[in-house]
């Protein structure tokens, strides 16, 4: 098949994925559709040496997080912009070490959209792990290989993440019914 | 297993990424202990009314349209690209191009030459951009072919030929390989590791290396500087630079440890 031809497919078939995470990690927000054009250009002269046994999304995930440390680099940013090195929301918390029970978050039936709104709120380390496994149903592994860290820290972001997630969703709703919508 | 454990471990099994041992025991401790089935019930339950149904937000139609146009650009620039190479006025061009690097390159080499340090550059090149490729600052353009894919992949991409040593020990593996720049040449930069050691091989056409004006004798050109060995050679048409720091072992990537060349031992003409 035509190398341009096969990239395209690739790509129909995981924008959305794509999109997301560009928008996760583009600082300021409004440059993730730069961030994403770039890094999908960066994966077409670099298809060759994609390696077909891998999920396509996941290795334009590490180019798109590649790219966007080069941009953050090359802007010379400081770090307390950049989502990535935002570890204040890692720090040790007894909230995040105490596993909470799902429990009554089923009996209050809450919709998947405040789920999903759960997670936008949720600290950039924590939240990217978290919709790489939750939304992208991406391997431990693979997360790891993504993000360039030790499995032993993906599944730390994860638990923490997930566990400050059930305290957001069991939180007093507000009363306009949304919460507050984290930095994309 | 006791239920502090169970409760530590909670996700990775919701997750099914336990190792099917730790599975194993986990399942065992539920059919004993009522509190923690229920907690890995509740989480299945979460799991399945809300997890499952995630989806990422869907991508907005200008942005849509935005990577369509890019893509389809992709197509265009392409077919121009190879409509391009038709046009017999592009050759004329190429060569209008070619004859004014080769001018330049020619009176480059005049000037290197004049210095008399030629192959100290050569040395400092490669060992440059071997220490750059075992810190990863040089990002193989390939990683994980075999050799035999490895060429393949040269072959598309350079206009010289590139040999590799088939991979048939065990203690040697291609790591990566990248068309990498050395002596004013594009040159192809292969990075293998022998036991725990780097070995970069660049490969260089022929033209380049008699570019290097290089005397014939001795045949190996070797130099030690700063703890690396360097050998620099012709075989044939092609130039080659081996660097790693283990002296005549790193020969061992292509040859047999017991190999010989007109009866002598490969100590004996390289002598590091």
């Amino acid at each position: 098949m035509d190398k341009v031809v096969e990239f395209q497919a690739f790509i129909a078939g995981c924008l959305d994925s794509l999109h997301n995470y560009a928008m996760l990690l583009a600082r300021p927000p409004e440059d993730y559709e730069d961030l994403l054009q770039e890094s999908l250009l960066k994966a077409f002269n670099g298809f060759d040496t994609f390696d077909r046994d891998l999920p396509f999304k996941a290795w334009v995930f590490a180019i798109i997080r590649n790219t966007h440390i080069d941009r953050q680099r090359r802007r010379k940013t400081s770090s307390l912009e950049d989502p990535l090195n935002d570890t204040a929301g890692l720090l040790q918390s007894p909230l995040f070490s105490i596993p909470l029970a799902p429990e009554d978050i089923l009996l209050r039936q809450e919709t998947v959209e405040r789920v999903r709104e759960g997670i936008r709120r949720l600290p950039t380390l924590m939240r990217e792990v978290v919709e790489l496994r939750d939304i992208e149903g991406l391997s431990y592994r693979t997360i790891s290989s993504i993000i360039d860290r030790p499995i032993g820290t993906v599944m730390s972001r994860l638990y923490r993440g997930r566990n400050l997630l059930r305290t957001y969703l069991v939180e007093p709703r507000r009363q306009d019914g949304h919460a507050t919508r984290g930095t994309p | 297993m006791n239920c502090d454990t169970m409760k530590s471990q909670v996700f990775p099994y919701v997750d099914g990424e336990l190792p099917a041992a730790l599975r194993g025991e986990m399942e065992a401790h539920f059919a004993e202990c009522d509190s923690c089935r229920h907690v890995v019930e509740q989480e299945l339950a979460f799991r399945d009314a809300y997890v499952v149904r995630l989806r990422p937000d869907p991508t907005p139609p200008h942005l849509r349209d935005r990577i369509n146009h890019f893509l389809t650009g992709l197509v265009e620039q392409r077919a121009r690209t190879r409509r391009r190479w038709y046009k017999p006025w592009l050759f004329m061009t190429s060569a209008i191009v070619l004859l004014a690097i080769g001018v330049v390159g020619g009176m480059q080499l005049a000037a290197v030459l004049e210095r008399g340090n030629t192959l100290d550059e050569v040395v400092e090149a490669s060992l440059d951009q071997h220490q750059k490729l075992g810190r990863g600052q040089l990002p193989p353009d390939i990683v994980g072919l075999s050799p035999r894919a490895a060429e393949d992949w040269f072959r598309k991409r350079v206009d010289f030929k590139v040999s590799l040593p088939d991979m048939k020990k065990p203690n040697v593996a291609l790591v990566g390989a990248r068309i990498s720049r050395l002596a004013n040449a594009e040159v192809a930069a292969i990075d293998y590791k022998l036991d725990h050691d780097h070995v970069s091989l660049f490969i260089m056409p022929g033209e380049a290396y008699n570019q290097l004006g290089l005397s014939e004798k001795p045949r190996f050109k070797v130099v030690k500087r700063r703890g690396f060995d360097v050998v620099i050679w012709r075989h044939q048409s092609t130039g080659y630079t081996l660097v790693s720091e283990i002296g005549v072992r790193a020969c061992h990537v292509c040859h047999a440890p017991n190999a010989t060349f007109d009866g002598a031992s490969l100590d004996s003409f390289l002598r590091l």
